[in-house]
């Protein structure tokens, strides 16, 4: 008989619970798996065929661990729009904004005064922005957001930066005696090539799913 | 919004149908959808993916609870029974799938189709 609680501890990595209750959940499935092989043996079916209706089941493990997850997690105060993507994209954004913060603050200390806002600046905050990126899909990949929820909290201080830039865009094509405004929307659409770049390269670690939950074959 | 009201309807008469069996007996998750398939004539039947995430559901929401015990064949399964919340909650339940049939019976003539 296959080792179904391995079969479903493999497909369940994605599973963020704490260790007693994943392990509780991973026998219970398994112990479910293992009557329903049987079952399929008693009726006559010889061994790779019970193998493979009992597979029939293993399909969309990404959406049962979620399903899992968010039947057990008690939600309090939070619900699940706000665990997978408000909460993490405000520390992603609010930790940006600290770290430019205080470069900026450096920045203006006598000793650096000379220095250009490019090296004192920018460039120490785009290598930082990674952290940002990585802290926010880390923690909607936690609260059991999707591949896109993920990332949208990643870039979020990047995406609402892109949506005032609109507005200014916006704003000048219904006011378009503002020379200044347009230049000035122009650079921070620039502006946000670079970030989002740097943000993304900490995001994409936990873009992808933890182990092999897609599988549908079993070895 | 098709999609949901069908997904609110059968996620509706699935919790329906776990407070129903469990209200006679204690059972564990096979025969939960054993027992249902069986009494449905193959109407409704759960897989395991639909049939746990609903059980944990019910569990947190403390109308059922489960236990591990072995079964009748020694290995250890875990029971779910009805709790008294679960009890109490399984009366309006039945009652608003009642009108909820009778209404629909009233416009579409369900029950001689």
């Amino acid at each position: 008989m296959p080792d179904w609680s391995a079969v479903v501890r493999d497909r369940l990595l994605l599973l963020d619970l704490p260790a007693k209750e994943r392990q509780e959940v991973v026998t219970e499935l398994a112990a479910h798996l293992e009557d329903l092989y049987e079952e399929e043996m008693r009726k006559g079916l010889s061994e790779p065929e019970a193998r493979e209706n009992v597979t029939s089941e293993l399909v969309r493990w990404r959406k049962l661990a979620r399903d899992i997850h968010s039947a057990k997690l008690t939600e309090g105060i939070m619900n699940a729009r706000t665990r997978q993507l408000w909460l993490p994209g405000l520390v992603s954004l609010a930790t940006s904004m600290f770290f430019l913060m205080i470069l900026i603050q450096i920045s203006m200390q006598p000793r650096y005064l000379g220095r250009s806002p490019l090296q004192m600046v920018l460039l120490p905050w785009l290598a930082l922005l990674p952290l940002c990126g990585a802290g926010g899909a880390y923690l909607s990949r936690r609260g059991g957001g999707y591949r896109w929820t993920r990332l949208a909290a990643g870039l979020f201080p990047t995406i609402l930066l892109f949506v005032l830039c609109s507005i200014l865009v916006v704003t000048h094509l219904l006011v378009p005696a503002q020379p200044r405004l347009w230049y000035g929307s122009l650079a921070v659409a620039l502006g946000i090539v670079l970030p989002t770049a740097s943000l993304l390269l900490g995001s994409l670690p936990f873009l992808r799913s933890r182990g092999h939950e897609t599988r549908s074959v079993i070895s | 919004m098709t999609k949901r009201i069908r997904s609110k309807i059968a996620r509706g008469s699935a919790e329906l149908a776990i407070l129903a069996l469990l209200a006679e007996q204690s059972l564990y998750g096979f025969e939960i959808s054993k027992r249902i398939e069986e009494r449905t004539g193959g109407v409704l039947h759960f897989t395991l993916a639909s049939l746990y995430p609903m059980l944990y559901e019910l569990e947190k929401r403390g109308w059922i609870a489960g236990r591990w015990e072995a079964n009748q064949a020694g290995r250890d399964r875990r029971y779910y029974c009805l709790t008294p919340t679960g009890k109490k909650e399984l009366v309006p339940l039945r009652r608003e799938w009642n009108f909820f049939f009778q209404a629909l019976d009233c416009l579409a003539g369900v029950t001689n189709a």
